[in-house]
């Protein structure tokens, strides 16, 4: 109870309507409060000289107060050594940049680092990194090795950041599946089919009906991790789905399983067409394209009427259908030709576009790698315009990264493609390897000493993305594009140089804590 | 001074000259770098043809460049510091060009004339207060002297007439209370805003500070009230003492001055106050902005072998920065000066030269640890020899930070003390302590602590401090 509860109803009512007996108070106080109010001039008086006694002695008497709740469980003590100090907090400054600032790729690239170094984050970091594995998903799993005992302790402090708190155990929460969007939910299956395809293949089943068609699709197109012939019967009515979304995944993934039914029959009725002939001591392979539509050729989604816009006569339309359901791993296997052997045959052959179209198809689905070579060294003309650079824009995507590398660097040397283009399909992807690296940032290192860089708009504004994926031993000359000065630059541009600079000294930094070899302690 | 980043950041006016300043650390910028033991300077380029000459006087450290800027210091003069905290070897040394060496002397000049100006004033107060010991009349022994600026006459009549303002104060208090309360309505809270106006007229801001403060507090939580009733009984408290102010010993009535929003001058508290020499160590640092473009510092010490506490209070207007690092957790031999008063706390620094020994964290062993009862014990102690007094220096051991419905909260052994802390700090004291205890040194204004610093038990180097408002 305050000390100034006896006397509210004098002091809410006041003295002139209720000038009754001052309260009493008990002990020195009180009586203090009495006496000062003896010597008051009128009621009113009195109440403000008890009041300046019982203000100056609450005021000395303030302090703390009882507490009956259970203390808090507190954080376990960390495992994992704290990121040291480094160069008068000069590291740490760079991470809450970066946690700040800097773009998303760099983030996951410097929790990656710390993860690699056996590091955890700093304390004093943590609600800000805690915020942004909130804000992304994609930086959730990067984030959760680096955050400690004593991240997770906090996550689980704060409603929002739960999603980080819990997860000792990698167990799988129905939850995400039944209330989770849509990102969530793939995520979950893709976990579940990790771990037990079957089962992930039984739930996918199970909710199929009520999904659109896009969902459909989406989620069946999990079904490429752990794919087995188990899968088979589903991806045989998925096949015959009314999205064709939905079907073009599934005959995709069928394209996988060589053993299954579909393209087994799809062999069986191309076989016929392809044969071999002997002219003089040489194995010479003939084509041709069906005379005419099978009976059985609708339920396997081949469709006998050429579509009005189609460019390809009926024979071609009906090869390309019958060669697009073939795994490409027949076409070797029969022919005994490479990837790049076989592209050269079928252009001498009179039903050339069907079959680079058919194999085209088939590719996208698989993505065998020496068939995407073959297809960006021998099918593509000089890459002009049109649909040619288009599909060979796509075969690069299919490409495994380091693979896709050798053909960035051969247009950067022939100036087949924009430099703003190849930074932009570099950033954001894994980190680069060390030719690529070199050329690229010797382009832009060329462009700043000659104060054009400034002006190229799109290429500065990728220049801190670029720098969360430079080969390590590039890492030097990219920070160096920052001391190349240009007149009259913006304030702007001075930022994008300044992240330049941060970008290469973090990731320095980090690289160096990794090569450390002292031992560290908690 | 030792320079590190964090010590830089830590003089920036705002987080945007931070930031700017951070873009003009690329040695490229700097076509000249230069240091001594007194000074840095350097040359940036600008958007302009010439270069701006950025110099810093490390022994402020006091900022000048030729730059446009408003800012103060200027994003030069911290990326200039920070360069320096970087990488020392950069900087050749050597004399320093011409526009360094004339700054650097018409620094020392200025101090020089402003120490003679310091010295005067402590003449004449000396002087007042042989005579006062000697029995002489107060009004006499001004007029003996020939008060060459009339400061005695002009005291006196500011006393008359906050002696007035007092009593009609006393009056309105009488009327608040005669008609209560509950009969508050916004039209006699406008009338309790004219007369907070009044007490400013009356040269006496302080307590028209309170009387807004108490207009302010009207229905603000369910409390409200009882607040009320305590600010006006303080009001009632300085109306009391100001009527009866000549028959006050002098430190309470250098009290009541300051009550009013009357400082002391600071020459004449340099000259007269209570001097203590001690290795004094920084708990706790808060800036904050009053009015628009007003901002305050707090500087809370401890001195190592005295424990007695210490306050420095700055202002500065329009967002320049503020002289002199204070890092908290960082130590340093000063003679400070107390303001008179019955619980001395506020002080100057006297001697501005710095100490041989660098500020460091080296060698301190934290704060001594001691009961949550002890400290409230010391506010008691304050409260009881300066009832005005709003603003603790609080030092919580073992305190470890919970959240609950209430609100953030401090708790050891069954106590607990109400936090006021913004989302941001408090969930990065959260971070740092794990329900783990800490030492944790705060304002206490009598209803809730702002925590400013936290250390580990035993630990002399702070594990967090509130950000910078």
């Amino acid at each position: 109870m305050s000390a100034w509860m006896p006397l509210l109803p004098i002091a809410m009512v006041g003295t002139e309507r209720q000038p009754g007996p001052l309260p009493e108070w008990p002990g020195e106080i009180g009586q203090l409060a009495s006496q000062a109010a003896l010597a008051g001039d009128g009621p009113a008086n009195e109440v403000l000289r008890a009041m300046a006694v019982i203000a100056a002695c609450e005021a000395a008497g303030l302090q703390d107060r009882a507490w009956t709740a259970a203390p808090p469980e507190p954080a376990a003590a960390d495992r994992l050594p704290v990121v040291p100090d480094g160069q008068g907090g000069h590291l740490r400054s760079l991470l809450r940049w970066a946690l700040n600032e800097a773009p998303t790729r760099l983030q996951q690239q410097l929790f990656a680092d710390l993860a690699a170094a056996g590091l955890r984050l700093p304390e004093t970091l943590l609600p800000q990194a805690l915020e942004l594995g909130r804000r992304s998903v994609a930086l959730r799993a990067l984030l959760l090795p680096v955050l400690g005992e004593r991240g997770l302790w906090l996550a689980r402090q704060r409603e929002e950041w739960r999603y980080a708190a819990g997860v000792g155990g990698d167990a799988l929460e129905d939850s995400q599946w039944t209330d989770g969007t849509l990102e969530q939910r793939r995520a979950f299956l893709a976990r579940e089919r990790a771990a037990d395809a079957s089962a992930g293949r039984a739930r996918l089943e199970a909710a199929l009906p009520e999904l659109p068609a896009k969902e459909r699709a989406d989620l069946a197109s999990q079904l490429a991790i752990g794919l087995s012939l188990g899968d088979e019967a589903l991806l045989d009515r998925l096949r015959a789905d009314r999205s064709r979304e939905v079907r073009d995944v599934a005959l995709g993934l069928l394209l996988r399983l060589p053993g299954a039914a579909h393209p087994r029959r799809a062999i069986d009725r191309l076989a016929p067409l392809v044969r071999g002939e002997r002219v003089l001591l040489r194995q010479h392979w003939v084509l041709d394209a069906p005379a005419a539509a099978g009976s059985d050729w609708a339920a396997d989604q081949l469709i006998a009427e050429r579509p009005q816009q189609e460019k390809l006569g009926e024979r071609g339309w009906w090869l390309f259908q019958l060669a697009r359901q073939v795994p490409l791993a027949w076409w070797t296997e029969t022919t005994g030709m490479t990837p790049a052997e076989l592209l050269g045959w079928a252009r001498k052959t009179d039903w050339s576009e069907a079959l680079q179209r058919g194999w085209f198809d088939v590719l996208g689905a698989t993505r065998e790698i020496d068939w995407c070579e073959a297809f960006l060294d021998h099918a593509f003309g000089d890459l002009g315009a049109g649909i040619e650079s288009h599909r060979a824009a796509q075969v690069l995507g299919w490409l495994p990264q380091a693979r896709r590398e050798r053909y960035w660097l051969r247009h950067l040397q022939q100036g087949t493609l924009p430099l703003s283009a190849l930074i932009a399909a570099a950033s954001g992807g894994e980190t680069l390897g060390p030719q690529l690296s070199q050329a690229l940032t010797g382009q832009l290192l060329t462009r700043a000493r000659a104060g054009t860089l400034k002006d190229d708009y799109t290429v500065r504004a990728m220049l801190a993305d670029f720098g969360a994926v430079v080969h390590p031993d590039c890492l030097l000359a990219y920070g160096s594009i920052a001391d190349q000065r240009a007149a009259g630059e913006t304030a702007a541009y001075a930022d994008m140089l300044q992240a330049v600079v941060q970008t290469a000294a973090l990731r320095r930094a980090l690289i160096a804590l990794q090569l450390d070899p002292t031992p560290r302690t908690p | 001074m030792t320079l590190t980043m964090e010590g830089v950041l830590a003089l920036a006016p705002d987080e945007a000259s931070a930031k700017a300043a951070r873009g003009l650390t690329s040695p490229a910028k700097w076509p000249l770098l230069g240091a001594d033991d007194a000074a840095v300077w350097g040359e940036c380029q600008g958007s302009g043809s010439k270069p701006y000459q950025t110099q810093v006087d490390l022994r402020g450290p006091a900022f000048r460049c030729s730059c446009p800027s408003r800012k103060f210091p200027c994003k030069h003069g911290l990326a200039l510091l920070m360069l320096r905290a970087q990488d020392a070897s950069r900087f050749n040394s050597g004399e320093p060009p011409a526009w360094v060496a004339e700054w650097l002397a018409s620094r020392g000049e200025r101090a020089q004339k402003k120490e003679e100006r310091d010295q005067k004033a402590a003449d004449r107060a000396a002087d007042r207060a042989a005579q006062l010991a000697d029995g002489v009349d107060p009004a006499q022994a001004a007029s003996a002297l020939a008060d060459p600026d009339g400061a005695a006459r002009r005291e006196a009549q500011r006393w008359r007439r906050i002696e007035d303002a007092a009593s009609e104060l006393q009056r309105w208090l009488g009327d608040q209370i005669g008609r209560g309360l509950g009969a508050l309505d916004d039209a006699a809270i406008r009338g309790w805003r004219t007369m907070a106006a009044r007490m400013v007229d009356a040269q006496a801001p302080g307590l028209g500070q309170r009387i807004s403060a108490a207009a302010d507090g009207w229905r603000a939580g369910a409390d409200w009230p009882e607040r009320m009733l305590s600010r006006l009984g303080q009001l009632q408290l300085a109306c009391e003492a100001i009527s009866r102010r000549a028959a006050l010993p002098a430190a309470a009535q250098a009290d009541l001055r300051t009550l009013c929003g009357w400082p002391l001058d600071q020459a004449e508290v340099l000259a007269t106050g209570e001097r203590l020499s001690d290795r004094w160590t920084v708990i706790g640092v808060i800036v904050e902005e009053r009015d628009a473009r007003l901002n305050e510092r707090r500087v809370w010490l401890q001195g190592e072998r005295s424990s007695r506490r210490a306050w420095l209070l700055d202002h500065t207007h329009g967002g320049r920065g503020f002289e002199g690092l204070w890092l908290p957790g960082s130590s340093k031999d000063l003679t400070l000066v107390f303001y008179p008063g019955g619980a001395p706390l506020r002080a100057l620094v006297a001697d501005e030269t710095p100490s041989t020994a660098p500020a460091s964290t080296e060698g301190a062993t934290g704060l001594a640890q001691q009961a949550w009862s002890a400290e409230w014990e010391r506010v008691a102690q304050r409260i009881a020899a300066h009832p005005f007094a709003s603003l603790h220096p609080v030092v919580l051991s073992n305190a470890t930070p919970v959240a609950s419905d209430a609100g953030p909260h401090l708790t050891a052994e069954g106590r607990a003390v109400p936090l006021r802390l913004g989302d941001e700090d408090w969930w990065s004291l959260m971070a740092v302590s794990g329900a783990h205890p800490l030492e944790v040194m705060g304002e206490w204004d009598g209803v809730r602590l702002s925590p400013l610093t936290a250390w580990a038990p035993g630990s002399a180097r702070p594990l967090w401090t509130r950000s910078a408002a």
